[in-house]
């Protein structure tokens, strides 16, 4: 496998693709087969063995643009990159590519095609024993000088690539590593020897040689920085996101920047994504009565038709029916939001839900937000059931006038609050009603369980009529409760 | 100009031929299909002719086209092979009567299990196995083009139980052991989307995601399919779906839907776009109540957009 289709796929892994290694071996393959020269054909052909989906299609022609950014550059770290599997005498996939490479090379200029040998050689050689290494540094030094008097660019550059590999950019993470990185490649491409020679000519009173030599070594030091600047951004394109959707997920939700709001959108479609994922495997259960006429008479024909063995139809077990009950006042509208989308982004496997919002009074919201963009449903509920002081008690009289019947031995109940009914009656023996029709009754609270009970908070009352009462305050802890209604799902 | 870019072309133009107009995309995907010996996972919206990529393939290979159209509840005994329950309850039968002839003489049980298990056991072999169209593809001889149409349709376990096809070109039947196939078979899979394809059969695959087509290559196709059409009338028409896709609809106009308009318009005898016209051939290309009255407040800004564009 070459290098550049290595550093490649890392970039594509940092802009969230997700390649695995079979695939990785696929692009190999596809790469042999196509070759570098046709960009549109190469580009055409990696993305129908990478990217797997849409968005991964998206990603994939940004970070595939952004790395084959064809300019003179990316074309010699192609060709060093290929340089490095037929020196280390790989397989003869590496020998397919450099040889069409060289071709294009040699096209560009006539002497790189014999660079590109003389550089990956002792570069490969080098990695095997540490000794041989001072030896070959001090060839790469002189050779640095008199690179720098010949001025040839193409072969600065194949030199410049080398050092990177040498110095391992395709480590780096954060932009305050430019430095680091820059100095390490100029070491590798064999500053010391430079700046020795330097000296000697100074000492040796070639003022001029000496000039020309340092203002060499400052273009180079540019151009080098110029390079580490874009292969940071190459490997970090999605580091920073990355980093900051790790931290939202575990945010309570009513601390969240109004910034941060879309990434938490997305990351809650994301998180609901792999919740469906892994619970669409339909769970079948065996239903005792119906026979299997067919496969009954196919499984027993070795006993010449007597019936043996009954074969019975399996019939498939619904999804479980889900009602959201959310107070949207205050603070809680904040949780009640993402809970909403949580339960919205997955439809596949929760088909039936309903919901209704409260603060004062109760109304049913599921058609809102099963037609209008979240943040527009959002706004409406608000608007329509917000304001006015939160009463769990006529919230719960409206709920069993609105959908008591409804609720059957499958229905979930979820509710979300914070049980602060500003010391009305809870009602909680309305609750008692709904329980025992329902399957379960979960309660959710973002207030921290040490605040339950205190103040006009009614948990102490309304705990014993549900299945189970826990603290859901960031992403991640409604991640855990949507899965586990899932998870009890037959 | 390498060899393969020179394969891709051929590819296209071979499509061309058998009235196919396709992008480099879809040649390049049909050239690495063959070449790696991978399925090739089709998706897009519908009617952009996912499943007439695979006809014009078998057509441009010579190759039968064998076709297992997915729903939900298709199970192996369906797509993949049955037992000939009759045949073999026949066998059984003739089993018996044969058996006195073959245990006279035997002296006692064991003598008469040895030479039971001596005969010939063919109760579960191919003879008796009737194939399914999965089958059948293995055992084409030539090698055939399959296409499991619509994959998204069936049910999780039917695409983990493909997942050997796929991978290996080859089956088991618990009674037999593996079957292989004989000639490799180019294999398509195509999805509506309806629901996520799992990543175990994603990674098997190629993947290739057609879009609605850019203007120039709508152009081509309509003048490859329906002729009759004059090149103004083309131009108006093509013009007039690519605005209409732009609007927020139910169901947008696919290719399918640009081919049958065309040829309404031609059964028609038009030979331009007029906004009385369009509205009651409408229906032909939206096949939502809701879009169709939507779009009508807009339909005079569209037309006259696609009349100006052929000018």
């Amino acid at each position: 496998m070459s290098d550049v289709l290595g550093d490649f796929i890392r970039a594509l892994r940092a802009s969230d693709v997700r390649v695995s290694t079979s695939e990785t071996i696929d692009a190999g393959d596809v790469i042999q087969l196509v070759g570098y020269d046709d960009r549109q054909v190469l580009k055409d052909a990696l993305g129908q063995v990478l990217a797997k989906s849409e968005e991964e299609k998206t990603s994939f022609d940004e970070t595939f643009d952004r790395y084959f950014a064809f300019d003179q550059f990316k074309n010699q770290k192609a060709a060093n990159g290929n340089a490095d599997t037929e020196a280390e005498g790989g397989d003869g996939e590496g020998d397919a590519e450099s040889g069409q490479q060289e071709s294009d090379q040699q096209g560009q200029s006539g002497q790189s095609g014999e660079g590109q040998q003389g550089e990956g050689g002792p570069s490969s050689g080098g990695g095997s024993g540490g000794a041989t290494e001072a030896g070959e540094g001090a060839a790469t030094e002189r050779d640095l000088v008199a690179l720098l008097e010949r001025g040839d660019q193409t072969e600065l550059q194949m030199a410049l690539a080398e050092g990177a590999r040498e110095a391992q950019l395709n480590n780096i993470r954060l932009f305050t590593q430019r430095g680091l990185y820059t100095r390490r490649i100029m070491e590798a491409m064999g500053l010391d020897g430079l700046n020795e020679e330097i000296d000697r000519r100074q000492a040796n009173g070639n003022e001029a040689g000496a000039e020309n030599l340092r203002e060499a070594r400052d273009g180079l030091r540019e151009q080098v920085r110029d390079y580490v600047e874009k292969q940071l951004e190459i490997f970090t394109a999605n580091a920073g996101r990355q980093l900051r959707e790790e931290v939202l997920s575990q945010v309570r939700l009513t601390n969240v920047d109004r910034s941060d709001i879309k990434i938490i959108r997305q990351l809650v479609r994301k998180m609901a994504k792999k919740l469906v994922a892994l619970h669409s495997r339909r769970r079948k259960v065996t239903q005792r009565g119906v026979l299997d006429v067919r496969r009954t008479i196919r499984a027993n024909i070795e006993f010449d038709g007597l019936l043996f063995h009954t074969i019975w139809k399996k019939k498939k077990v619904d999804r479980p029916k889900v009602m959201a009950i959310c107070d949207v006042s205050g603070s809680v509208a904040q949780v009640s939001r993402f809970l909403l989308m949580f339960l919205y982004s997955m439809q596949e496997v929760l088909p039936d839900v309903r919901s209704f919002a409260f603060s004062g009074r109760l109304g049913e919201v599921t058609d809102l937000f099963k037609t209008e963009d979240i943040e527009m449903a959002m706004a409406t509920a608000l608007q329509e059931h917000g304001g006015g002081s939160t009463d769990y008690g006529k919230a719960f009289e409206d709920f069993t006038d609105l959908a008591l019947d409804d609720i059957d031995h499958r229905t979930t109940i979820l509710i979300l609050g914070d049980a602060r009914s500003n010391y009305g009656d809870p009602r909680s023996d309305l609750l008692h009603k709904v329980h025992e029709r329902a399957r379960r009754v979960i309660w959710l609270n973002p207030e921290g369980r040490s605040m339950w009970n205190s103040g006009d908070s009614e948990m102490r009352r309304l705990q014993p009529y549900c299945d189970k009462a826990v603290t859901c305050a960031s992403l991640k802890e409604l991640e855990r409760v949507v899965s586990e209604i899932l998870r009890h799902a037959s | 100009m390498s060899s393969s870019t020179n394969a891709i072309d051929e590819i296209r133009s071979g499509f061309e031929k058998s009235g196919y107009i396709c992008s480099s995309q879809i040649a390049t995907s049909i050239f690495l299909a063959q070449r790696l010996q991978k399925p090739l996972l089709i998706e897009g919206p519908p009617g952009v002719g996912k499943t007439e990529l695979a006809k014009a393939t078998a057509e441009l290979v010579g190759k039968p086209l064998i076709r297992l159209q997915c729903y939900e509840g298709l199970d192996e005994a369906k797509a993949l092979y049955e037992w000939k329950y009759g045949k073999q309850l026949l066998y059984t039968q003739v089993l018996k009567e044969k058996l006195g002839d073959l245990m006279t003489g035997a002296h006692g049980l064991k003598e008469s299990m040895a030479r039971l298990h001596d005969f010939d056991d063919t109760f579960f072999s191919e003879e008796f196995l009737e194939p399914r169209p999965l089958l059948k593809a293995l055992w084409q001889p030539g090698g055939a083009v399959l296409l499991i149409d619509e994959i998204d349709k069936s049910d999780d376990e039917f695409e983990a139980f493909l997942l050997e096809l796929l991978a290996d070109y080859q089956i088991s039947v618990p009674e037999l052991g593996t079957i292989k196939a004989r000639t490799t078979p180019i294999v398509f899979l195509t999805s509506n989307n309806t629901r996520e394809i799992g990543d175990a059969l994603k990674r098997r695959c190629l993947h290739l995601y057609i879009p609605f087509p850019e203007a120039a290559l709508e152009k081509k196709i309509i003048a490859a399919r329906v002729p009759e059409a004059s090149e103004k009338l083309r131009e108006q028409l093509v013009s007039f779906v690519q605005g209409l896709r732009e609007l927020d609809l139910k169901k947008k106009p696919a290719v399918s839907e640009t081919i049958d308009w065309a040829r309404t318009l031609v059964l028609l005898h038009a030979e331009d776009l007029g906004v009385d016209m369009v509205r009651e051939t409408l229906n032909v290309l939206l096949k939502f109540q809701d879009d169709i009255e939507n779009v009508d407040g807009e339909l005079n800004a569209l037309t006259s957009k696609a009349q100006a564009a052929a000018e």
